[in-house]
């Protein structure tokens, strides 16, 4: 067992690199950190810095050319294909565009998370309504997805992510379609979830709301991290 | 498995139309298969009656041959003996078998007793009626006229039979057939397999988003490609049903309504027992020709 054992820690980089097929230049550059359960992270760059690849790495949708990734203490590069699925289950995912299934309401939306792993309809007509009243769309259940507002729509997206109570939640510009004020609803909503212990990490632009937060900041450029703090701003400007 | 099957049951319907095309395309390929076998079966039943390698057929005399040879009736030990001995020194004979009075008689029965004509003239039959016979195997099947014109002229032979001059118009057609309907089953296989990989292409970007979630939240490879599996699935069955109901009918207008009673006096006709066999070929074959290409489509398209 040459995996890290700590068990505060979630996601590890290990001197990671990926080239993409047909590039020069590496997507990310011997990156090396490491993020404890129950953080908080914003990844900040411009785009094209690695905050993608990042991510895609985390879901193993991508693997490292060189070096080790560890995700829920799995590395994912000697991951089976057939265990991806089990790894995928730790980990939520938000987007920038929502993602539902529009002939779909939004308990339905959150119920197929469930339902495609398998879980019972006991189980399913339990939590499902919880996690509703919990993203605060008590009510809205019924309602489809182009009846919502688009902060409404990011709340059902964090719902679906949120039920199966992963892990890691990663976001991936989840304020980018959303106006200020919107937006700082879903941030309060992922500090909910960030204080069950889920650790989050999200990719921003957003400089406003990585100020405000006071979180951990990582900032990738060119593959590279150029900065790592524990409380940081968004700084990118400055 | 609710949301599995609320999943197939808007696939089916979504892909109706695709689905009955592939339906009939894999019918009628089927189908064609299916005749193909049955004539093979037919081919090989006829065969095995007449003789495994169709060579020559020597018949000794009975008490009623016309043959100038057969003037002292029934062939006698003696002349059987001769008859035997010259096949056995003759160089271009591989081999023969002897076929006694009551073989013969149990093959005139199985023939016969096809048709209600047949029957009755069974009736007035009995082994007796059949000489013994030499199914002789030569070393060169086109080389018959020495061992023909040697025999032929024995006392005790009432007739020599080329079973391989006799029956070709008859194995060049079932031939014939069975290529042909194989041509055409070939044709309509890979047209069938590349329905069921266009119906899967098309089934998986109607569905990209709903794939895309599953893989996501960490739905098991199994699972999403179930619905198109069962899809496919339910194609293939649907198929070879209507194949066999295609090949029944077949059975019953064509061998035992038409053939069995006009032709039944040619050789013995293929009968449900194979028919059967064929169909749990055909259906095997539709559930291949189904699943393989879905199996690896959705691995190709799905990314799972």
């Amino acid at each position: 067992m040459g995996s890290p054992t700590y068990t505060r820690r979630v996601i590890r980089f290990d001197k990671v690199t990926k080239t993409y097929p047909g590039q020069k230049r590496a997507a990310l550059d011997a990156v090396d950190l490491e993020i404890e359960k129950g953080e908080f992270v914003f990844l900040v760059g411009s785009s094209g810095s690695g905050k993608s690849t990042f991510l895609r790495l985390i879901l193993r949708e991508a693997r490292p050319t060189t070096g080790r990734v560890y995700v829920a203490g799995k590395e994912i590069n000697k991951l089976s294909s057939w265990k991806v699925p089990k790894l995928r289950r730790q980990v939520g995912t938000v987007f920038q565009d929502f993602r539902l299934l529009p002939n779909k309401t939004v308990t339905e939306n959150v119920a197929f998370a469930l339902q495609v792993i398998g879980k019972s309809r006991s189980e399913i007509n339990k939590v499902v309504p919880e996690t509703l009243e919990m993203v605060g769309l008590e009510g809205k259940g019924h309602r489809m997805p182009d009846e919502l507002s688009g902060g409404e729509q990011q709340r059902v997206a964090v719902a679906r992510a949120f039920v199966n109570r992963p892990m890691i939640l990663i976001a991936d510009e989840p304020t980018g379609n959303l106006d200020p004020a919107t937006s700082v609803g879903i941030m309060k909503l992922l500090d909910r979830i960030n204080r069950t212990d889920t650790t989050v990490v999200m990719a921003t632009h957003d400089s406003s709301i990585v100020d405000q937060m006071r979180k951990r900041v990582i900032e990738l450029d060119n593959g590279l991290i150029v900065r790592d703090e524990a409380r940081g701003i968004y700084g990118y400007q400055n | 498995m609710r949301s599995t099957l609320s999943e197939l049951r808007q696939s089916l319907s979504r892909n109706k139309s695709m689905t009955i095309s592939l339906v009939v395309t894999m019918t009628v390929s089927l189908l064609l298969v299916a005749l193909g076998l049955l004539i093979q079966s037919q081919a090989d039943r006829t065969e095995k009656y007449f003789g495994s390698k169709l060579q020559l057929q020597v018949n000794l005399c009975t008490k009623n041959s016309p043959s100038s040879n057969c003037i002292g009736g029934v062939a006698t030990d003696d002349q059987k003996t001769a008859v035997q001995q010259a096949l056995r020194e003759n160089p271009e004979v591989k081999s023969f078998d002897v076929r006694t009075p009551s073989d013969n008689y149990e093959r005139a029965r199985a023939l016969l007793g096809q048709s209600d004509s047949g029957r009755k003239q069974l009736e007035t039959l009995s082994p007796d009626s059949f000489p013994e016979s030499y199914f002789v195997t030569l070393k060169d099947s086109d080389k018959y006229d020495g061992v023909v014109s040697q025999v032929a002229g024995m006392d005790g032979v009432g007739n020599v039979n080329s079973l391989k001059k006799l029956l070709s118009p008859l194995f060049d057609f079932l031939t014939n057939m069975k290529v042909g309907a194989w041509a055409v089953a070939l044709l309509l296989i890979v047209a069938a397999i590349l329905q069921v990989s266009n119906t899967i292409r098309m089934t998986a970007y109607a569905r990209r988003r709903e794939i895309g979630i599953m893989r996501l939240v960490g739905a098991s490879s199994w699972h999403i490609q179930l619905p198109f599996v069962l899809e496919s699935l339910i194609a293939a069955l649907l198929s070879a049903a209507l194949a066999a109901a295609g090949l029944a009918a077949f059975m019953y207008f064509v061998v035992y309504r038409y053939l069995r009673h006009t032709l039944g006096q040619l050789t013995t006709w293929v009968g449900w027992h194979e028919a059967l066999i064929v169909m749990g070929g055909t259906t095997l074959l539709a559930l291949v020709l189904a699943l393989v290409p879905t199996l690896v489509m959705t691995r190709k398209y799905l990314d799972v």
